[in-house]
């Protein structure tokens, strides 16, 4: 028995050599070698070529303006304040990875489960893209400020890690409002001196408005999928008229109507800045779209959940709450990302309504009297497209994990 | 014809009345002048064809199909369109599914103590001695901090009874609990259920199970088309029974 068990684990125990795995796999019949020459043709290609690319290039034009695709319009002189809010922030994603983590050690140690510790090598494994991305940003600098401010923000993070581990669990049961707390003090500093939102841009502004839309939007989808589905036939009339009107109306259209038409409908003193417009658009926009993509998980969640919730006495409102939108929410978790990361990427339609973005701070650089003749959007349009990768790519790992480990109960 | 089910073996005053229920779905009747009694701590078991209206029975009782003509009582508290009458009659009387429906994203635990906690406003760790004592009751303690999935047919319908039992309602319905696991596991969900019967509990079952009909019912309702068509003891019931459609039945099923 124990030999037959040795000889069926032979196959995977076996490593081939280089040469014998190639001729193997690569090289195994006629199509398997002529595939192989012509994707490795191209593949030798197009590492030649990118070599090539970073050697020949200039990227002066990123050095130069880095803190125009960073930060857009922000004025020089208060260039500071986002330096100390991203360090802030840094504290407050440390902190609240941490806090997450020592509440799921108290857990898991109540129900005697085993917990697993994030490892140092683990979290790099996760993140790479954005740590890579933070390392071309580095190169690209001039002056040690952005050094300062990574070095900073690093140990930030990591400190505040540590006091989300440390700190004891009756302060843990507030980590909500620290957390708050970190997010006010870190617009306080933008927003010091009177610098308003209005004159954020840069990639900064896409994160913005990213964040801000994702965080407005959320909530404000989630009551219109559930009106939609109200037994109060008003309130399902205005969910579903909301959903239909906005879903068939382009994202430019209402970026443009928010900018251009909002302003009329309020009186002077009450008109919000641009960049407040295109949050107010982009929310509209968004809600309609969660609103969808939750009702399909909301259909999903089988007739007897709710008779098994009510036949316990749970109100209506507890039901919904406790038992259907857990469940619904999980199931939309692809569908809801893949939202995120076009809305991620729709930030830069801003471009439209004059905003300068990091999309814009591109255009805008190539235009600078410097640079105009060089015509180089083949260096300025890879980088932001580096910077969406790096998030949009983040995001959707981010939530493959989050699938499986909320998969763990599934039917 | 009207057959009134009294609760002729009652063994206390009647803790749910039916009088005159009628339910339609659509044009479609499927309960007929339904008139019924169980008295406290009494075991019914309700037979029949499929379609004949047994689980809607059942499921009029909690509410979770609202009855269109007649009266339904629990406790003293009549069914009413009122939302608080309905939480009240909920809250005293348990359900358990054919399918189980156990709440999948929660652990076994967690699927017990939500209604005491959310609904008794249990402390949760009175709410967790409660539902361990629940879970050693329906044997399977050890289960407690798996979730649904990782259980057994037969486990999950333990876990289910455990978690109407943990709101200790003065009734327990159960709509066909056997008849969506394997044959290996019908035994321990009965057992489970015979217990439930022999500790006092009023309980009304709709099943197929003759062999738990004989052996616990107080009375057995056969009903058809709607109707109650015969109501008696399980040694009446089945030695001598008097309907011609109840002869059918049973002929044909055992």
């Amino acid at each position: 028995m124990a030999e037959l068990t040795e000889t069926r684990s032979i196959p995977v125990a076996v490593r081939l050599r280089p040469v014998e795995w190639a001729r193997r796999h690569l090289f195994g019949t006629w199509y398997d070698a002529a595939l192989t020459v012509v994707f490795g043709g191209l593949f030798v290609y197009g590492a030649v070529w990118l070599i090539g690319f970073l050697i020949r290039s200039d990227f002066e034009i990123l050095r130069v303006n880095l803190a125009l695709f960073m930060v857009g319009a922000y004025p020089r002189a208060e260039l500071w304040r986002p330096a100390a809010a991203t360090v802030i922030v840094a504290a407050l994603i440390g902190y609240v990875a941490g806090s997450a983590s020592a509440a799921a050690q108290a857990r898991a140690e109540e129900a005697g489960l085993p917990f697993h510790r994030a490892r140092p090598k683990e979290v790099v494994a996760r993140f790479w893209p954005v740590l890579a991305f933070i390392g071309v940003v580095l190169l690209l600098t001039s002056t040690p400020t952005p050094w300062l401010v990574v070095v900073s923000a690093l140990i930030a993070g990591v400190v505040g890690y540590l006091a989300g581990r440390g700190q004891p669990a009756p302060v843990r049961r507030f980590a909500w409002v620290w957390s708050v707390g970190l997010v006010v003090v870190a617009y306080l500093v933008l927003t010091g001196s009177g610098i308003g939102w209005d004159r954020w841009g840069g990639f900064h502004l896409n994160l913005f408005l990213t964040v801000a839309g994702i965080g407005l939007a959320f909530p404000f989808g989630l009551i219109l999928a559930l009106g939609r589905r109200s037994s109060l036939p008003a309130v399902r009339a205005v969910s579903i008229t909301y959903i239909e009107f906005i879903r068939g109306v382009p994202l430019i259209t209402l970026l443009l109507m928010g900018i251009f038409a909002l302003g009329f409908f309020l009186p002077q003193q009450l008109r919000p800045g641009d960049v407040t417009r295109v949050l107010v658009a982009i929310v509209l926009f968004e809600a309609a779209y969660v609103a969808e993509v939750v009702r399909g998980g909301l259909q999903a969640v089988p007739r007897g959940q709710v008779e098994a919730a009510q036949a316990l006495g749970l109100s209506p409102w507890k039901t919904t709450r406790l038992i259907v939108l857990p469940q619904a929410l999980r199931a939309t978790i692809p569908a809801m990302v893949g939202q995120f990361i076009s809305l991620f990427k729709d930030t830069t339609l801003v471009v439209v309504v004059g905003l300068i973005d990091i999309l814009g701070a591109s255009q805008a650089a190539n235009s600078q009297p410097e640079f105009l003749a060089q015509g180089l959007h083949e260096v300025t349009l890879p980088f932001v497209g580096l910077a969406f990768w790096v998030g949009s790519y983040t995001m959707s790992r981010e939530a493959r994990r989050l699938e499986k480990r909320l998969g763990v109960g599934e039917r | 014809m009207t057959v009134f089910a009294d609760a002729t073996k009652a063994k206390g005053e009647p803790i749910i009345e039916l009088e005159g229920v009628d339910k339609f779905f659509g044009s479609f009747q499927a309960l007929k002048d339904i008139n019924m009694k169980v008295g406290r701590q009494e075991v019914v078991v309700v037979i029949g064809p499929s379609g004949s209206g047994k689980s809607t029975l059942i499921r009029c009782i909690n509410r979770l199909e609202k009855h269109d003509r007649g009266r339904i009582v629990v406790d003293g508290v009549e069914l009413s369109d009122d939302v608080k009458n309905i939480q009240e009659i909920r809250r005293e009387v348990g359900m358990v599914f054919q399918q189980f429906n156990l709440f999948p994203h929660l652990t076994v635990l967690d699927n017990i103590t939500l209604a005491p906690r959310e609904v008794r406003r249990m402390p949760r760790k009175e709410a967790e001695e409660l539902a361990m004592r629940m879970l050693e009751r329906v044997k399977i303690p050890e289960q407690a901090h798996k979730y649904p999935g990782q259980l057994s047919g037969g486990q999950q319908q333990r876990v289910a009874i455990a978690r109407a039992l943990a709101m200790q309602p003065k009734v327990m319905l159960f709509d066909e609990p056997t008849s969506a696991l394997d044959p290996e596991m019908i035994k321990e969900v009965l057992d489970v259920m015979v217990e439930l019967a022999e500790s006092g509990m009023t309980m009304i079952v709709v099943t197929h199970e003759m062999g738990f009909a004989r052996a616990v019912a107080d009375r057995v309702v056969f009903m058809a088309d709607g109707q109650i068509v015969e109501v008696g003891t399980p040694e009446h019931f089945f030695t001598d029974p008097q309907e011609e459609r109840t002869k059918l039945f049973l002929s044909q099923i055992l």
